[in-house]
């Protein structure tokens, strides 16, 4: 009898003969050593395949992917800071806009701070000295634009200052607010 | 319609959850990985296309029709992935064609395999002998190999995914295991 072929060998192993040729197979296996020989072997070659030797991935995958994948998310504290940040810009375009420091209710207030040495007497001293420094930075930014350019657009640059501010926090709230709650729409 | 567990991580994900992403990701990764990894022989480059699979299938994610196998669907995205990529580099080129194994690309992915921990001689000399084998027969029947045993595919859904017909795959599969039993006879490893 001829020897089979390594298909039909194949075909025995994954059960995918007929059961007459099947037979035909086991009988002819018992007779012929060669054949038996190559049968063993694919026996091993299909039990080595079937328990594949896997490589661990490494972990950077993963935590690559979600760092590409998910909107880095604002912490608390660089929300607090914004709001502060947005709040001490507002007012001091109020303060800058209606010219208070001129003002007859903040100038009591000043006197009445320095003459305090409780904890409103301090606050009072640290939101003037505040915006006195932002007044001075308005005051140097209209200064450079009227040499420069000989316009006067100190305030307007103020005002877009806190507009561009303003939006970043309600961009970084909305992450916050919306997103850190663990949805985000793909 | 009865949803499998991967489609109802699915429906969590294109409802906005970034851990059943996660979740999917570590169940796949692993399959998605050894895969590329012994396709491309590049460690660097595994994990670069890797990266870009997962990438692209959360960017793809909304169009996944739910009336077919996450996995097929998601094991053909990874298939053309790797294969543009062989594609684009004309260094692979040499072992896309041929039969035969030389000794030179034994040497070859003998340093390969030890260098990235695939080396296990002790336990199981055939099946580590036999895995080292795999990455050298030519591309056309270690991708399908790869696919049948690496990821657990069926011959249909090999085919789907390959884009040819079930009789060839099982053809190239069979042919396949031909070339490994021959080589490791060769060398003597059969116990």
């Amino acid at each position: 009898m001829e020897c089979l072929l390594d298909e039909k060998i194949q075909h025995y192993i994954e059960k995918s003969l007929s059961s007459v040729e099947a037979s035909r197979i086991r009988d002819h296996l018992i007779v012929c050593k060669k054949c038996q020989l190559k049968y063993k072997q694919y026996v091993q070659v299909e039990n080595g395949l079937a328990d594949p030797v896997y490589k661990n991935p490494p972990a950077q995958i993963v935590k690559n992917v979600m760092n590409k994948i998910v909107v880095k998310l604002p912490t608390y504290s660089s929300i607090f800071a914004l709001i502060a940040a947005s709040m001490v810009l507002l007012v001091s375009w109020i303060y800058i806009y209606f010219d208070f420091s001129n003002n007859s209710l903040i100038q009591a207030l000043k006197l009445t701070s320095n003459s305090t040495s409780n904890w409103i007497g301090q606050v009072i001293k640290i939101i003037s000295n505040i915006f006195s420094s932002v007044y001075s930075i308005y005051k140097s930014i209209n200064k450079f634009f009227e040499i420069i350019f000989n316009v006067n657009i100190g305030i307007e640059i103020f005002g877009l200052s806190i507009l561009i501010l303003s939006m970043i926090l309600v961009y970084a709230l909305y992450l916050l607010l919306v997103k850190r709650s663990g949805k985000q729409k793909i | 319609m009865l949803l499998d567990d991967d489609q109802v991580l699915i429906e969590k994900i294109l409802d906005g959850s970034r851990s059943s992403f996660e979740e999917l990701m570590r169940k796949y990764n692993k399959k998605i990985y050894n895969f590329v990894i012994r396709m491309v022989r590049n460690d660097e480059v595994a994990i670069e296309l890797t990266q870009d699979f997962f990438i692209k299938i959360f960017s793809v994610l909304h169009k996944y029709n739910f009336q077919y196998k996450f996995s097929t669907w998601a094991y053909r995205i990874c298939y053309n992935l790797v294969i543009d990529h062989i594609r684009k580099n004309q260094a692979y080129v040499d072992s896309l064609n041929g039969d035969s194994i030389s000794q030179k690309r034994l040497v070859e992915s003998n340093n390969f395999i030890s260098e990235d921990g695939f080396d296990n001689l002790e336990k199981d000399e055939v099946k580590t002998y036999l895995w080292k084998t795999v990455d050298l027969i030519p591309m056309k029947y270690r991708e399908l190999i790869l696919m049948r045993y690496l990821q657990e595919l069926k011959y249909d859904e090999i085919a789907e995914i390959a884009g040819l017909p079930v009789g060839t795959v099982k053809n190239r599969i069979f042919k396949a295991k031909e070339l490994l039993r021959k080589e490791i006879d060769k060398d003597g490893m059969f116990t």
